[in-house]
């Protein structure tokens, strides 16, 4: 089927997307649609623009659009402030999360929980009732607590902060989460953990989008669509199986031109 | 009447010496030379190298050189989180009896107006001012000996434990002016004595305040100042001499005044003397923010510790002189400062100078200085995550001056400390340019 037949059923629709970081163009002429409920795998070689599509997904403002358009739930999207993305439902896990000493993950994640609810038009979260709420979603990320006291990724591991980052998408309840490598550097039963985690809140109409390099993740959290990004394009797209295939083969093939070759857009 | 303009300062000097003469003679001696010294140096100006940063022009002018009246109004009802139980107002200098309350001193604790002090016991007031503040050129000290008049004498002996509230106030909504304060402190016998000083203003007003301190041997003095905001020009100087054991810690946190003069001079006098300095600012339009420290390692054993951290926006300056000396029987020391600044806007300035003179061997001194702007990286962060704008750029203000605060016990307080600064920081739309 095409994306056009189903573009009122889509959550996301990322037309012709251009972008640039000074002057250099990452993204060039990306395509990608995302009905609810959805999970989205895109893989790729290093430097494709996978994280460059991510941000700019998310509102960053070192990234400029060039052209194309991105509709998310029937609304322009490229025209909203990332805080404003956020509380209509986009969530970022950054490939490498920002730490922030001086502010307590606590409060780091009240605040924005809050700032959420009041844009939902929701009533605030008191102290008592956050804490009951960020422990639930701890446990199912496995975190430990004594995490929540200290500040925003200061000295956090590397499977601490992506776990942590999981846990900021538990708490915000986002309709669509974009990992970006949330997998690297993390040990197995972390992988198994954090995709567990990510499994629960699967479901309903949230959809993903699942940047990774390994197929081991796609085991777990398994993708209804996987797309490969090269060169600022998504040049090739299919089911779970294409995540097997790059697995094996790689991406020399991208070389041999018929990775240029018009190829199914995503559904 | 001659046609050349008199300094307005030297006018009110020239007359408040005239009229107080003959009162005690040691005390008017004291008065007479720093009154001839103003009269030779009057304010420097930013040729003097130690005021460098801090134009006194405006003050010099004469719109500060009257006495602010002696009665006036406490600015301001926002009360502070303040946990202690014993307040202590001055309004335009005067100790007010009427306002304060003294009810829950410990016995071992004695705090006395300075005015009353100098009509009971001239002699002990004289004595203490030339032990604790020894005389000095300095403009403000000057101003402080002619114009001595009011202030405070604390001095606790023994193992007490209080906490004091002082508020400082200025009430210049009749007439422009200053007020000049002495406080003497004297702590003895193990004491612990905490102090939250407060300082208010309304109207045009200058606040001269100075500070004579000994911590005695293993006592401990904290103290935690905040600058409300209004507070037009404040010179705050202290002398302290920290004796064995003892501690001595300072907090200022500051925001929203003209000009911010803030001395301490602190000579670590007996091993094993601790000597904490922080201080976390926000600052704005055309406000300037000095502090100027001096810590004197005389002894080998001590430890000291230094963090001021501001945030800078509109066309606003600030400046940190910090001197470490250590002397060279002071082996063993172990003295830490960092001094960090963010600007906001592009015509905000900071000006920093550690001095560090060690003279003895076995020495552990860092010092660090860095300038930055509001990290792009964490702002996008958090903003990725729901936060509006500006609630990211004040939470960035939190994190920035953590440090400084984070010994703070009282927590409610601390949160009034803080939110201050946040609601200080300049809109992102202000601050550039
Ligand atoms: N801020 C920036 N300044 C300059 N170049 C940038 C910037 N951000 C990204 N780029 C460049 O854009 C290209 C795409 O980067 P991007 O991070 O999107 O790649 P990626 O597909 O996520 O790679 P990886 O798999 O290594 O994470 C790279 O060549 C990168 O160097
Ligand atoms: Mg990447």
């Amino acid at each position: 089927m095409s994306a056009h037949e189903n573009e009122g059923k889509m959550i996301l629709d990322v037309n012709n997307l251009h972008a640039s970081v000074e002057g250099s163009p990452i993204l060039k002429g990306l395509n990608l649609s995302v009905k609810p409920g959805e999970v989205h795998a895109i893989m790729g070689p290093n430097g494709s623009g996978k994280s460059t599509f991510a941000n700019v997904l998310a509102g960053r403002e070192d990234y400029t659009v060039d052209s194309g358009s991105v509709s998310y739930s029937g609304l322009d999207l490229l025209d909203l402030d990332p805080e404003e993305r956020a509380c209509e439902g986009i969530f970022l896990a950054f490939q490498y999360p920002v730490s922030i000493p001086g502010i307590s993950n606590a409060y780091f994640l009240r605040s924005a929980l809050n700032a959420v609810r009041r844009y939902r038009e929701e009533s605030e979260v008191d102290a008592v009732d956050f804490l009951q709420l960020v422990r639930e979603k701890m446990k199912l990320v496995g975190m430990d607590e004594k995490l929540l006291q200290r500040s925003v990724n200061d000295g956090f591991s590397g499977g601490e902060k992506k776990r942590n980052e999981i846990l900021q998408m538990a708490v915000l309840d986002p309709k669509l989460a974009i990992l970006d490598e949330t997998d690297s550097g993390l040990d197995i039963d972390a992988l198994r953990i954090v995709a567990e985690g990510v499994n629960a809140l699967r479901g309903g109409d949230r959809a993903f989008i699942v940047v990774t390099h390994y197929q081991r993740l796609l085991d777990y959290i398994v993708p209804d669509h996987v797309h490969v990004l090269s060169e600022g394009q998504i040049v090739r797209s299919g089911d779970k199986t294409l995540a097997h295939e790059l697995e094996r083969e790689g991406y020399s093939w991208l070389e041999s031109g018929h990775a240029r070759e018009k190829t199914q857009e995503a559904s | 009447m001659s046609t050349e303009t008199v300094d307005p300062w030297h006018a009110m000097l020239s007359q408040q010496v005239a009229d107080s003469a003959g009162a005690h003679s040691s005390l008017d001696q004291r008065r007479q030379s720093a009154s001839e010294m103003f009269q030779q140096s009057g304010f420097p100006t930013r040729k003097h190298e130690e005021w460098r940063y801090t134009p006194l022009k405006s003050v010099a002018q004469g719109e500060y050189s009257a006495l602010l009246p002696a009665d006036g109004v406490l600015p301001g009802d926002d009360e502070l989180a303040t946990t202690s139980d014993i307040r202590i107002v001055l309004i335009n200098g005067r100790f007010r009896d009427d306002l304060s309350d003294l009810t829950a001193l410990p016995d071992e604790v004695s705090i006395r107006g300075l005015a009353g002090m100098l009509a009971e016991n001239p002699d002990f007031v004289s004595e203490s001012i030339d032990r604790l503040i020894p005389s000095d050129d300095h403009p403000f000290q000057n101003l402080a000996d002619v114009f001595l008049c009011d202030g405070l004498v604390i001095e606790a002996q023994g193992k007490t434990d209080a906490r004091i509230h002082i508020v400082h106030a200025q009430d210049g909504s009749t007439s422009s002016g200053s007020s000049h304060v002495s406080g003497l402190v004297r702590l003895s016998g193990g004491a612990k004595i905490e102090i939250l000083e407060e300082f208010r203003s309304r109207g045009t007003t200058l606040a001269n305040i100075r500070w004579g301190m000994e911590i005695g041997s293993g006592c401990e003095f904290s103290r935690q100042r905040v600058v409300r905001p209004g507070c037009d020009v404040l010179y705050h100087g202290t002398r302290v001499q920290v004796e064995g054991n003892a501690v001595f810690r300072d907090l200022i946190a500051g925001s929203g005044s003209r000009l911010v003069r803030n001395e301490i001079h602190a000579i670590l006098s007996g091993p094993e003397g601790h000597v904490d300095l922080l201080g976390g600012y926000v600052s704005n339009g055309d406000e300037i923010v000095d502090h100027h420290t001096v810590i004197e390692h005389a002894v080998e054993d001590c430890t000291s510790r230094e963090i001021y951290r501001g945030v800078l926006g509109g066309e606003s300056r600030g400046a940190f002189t910090g001197m470490i000396h250590v002397h060279q029987d002071a082996q063993r020391t172990d003295a830490e400062q960092s001094n960090d600044a963010i600007l906001l806007s592009r015509s905000a300035e900071m000006n920093t100078r550690p001095r560090l003179e060690i003279y003895a061997d076995d020495v552990k001194c860092t010092h660090g200085a860095t300038v930055g702007e509001l990290d792009d990286e964490s702002l996008f962060y958090l903003r990725s995550r729901g936060v509006g704008l500006e609630e990211a750029r004040r939470m960035l203000v939190r994190a920035f001056t953590a440090e400084v605060f984070e010994d703070l016990e009282n927590e409610a307080l601390k949160e009034q400390f803080i939110e201050q600064l946040q609601e200080a920081m300049p809109a992102a739309g202000e601050s550039k340019s």
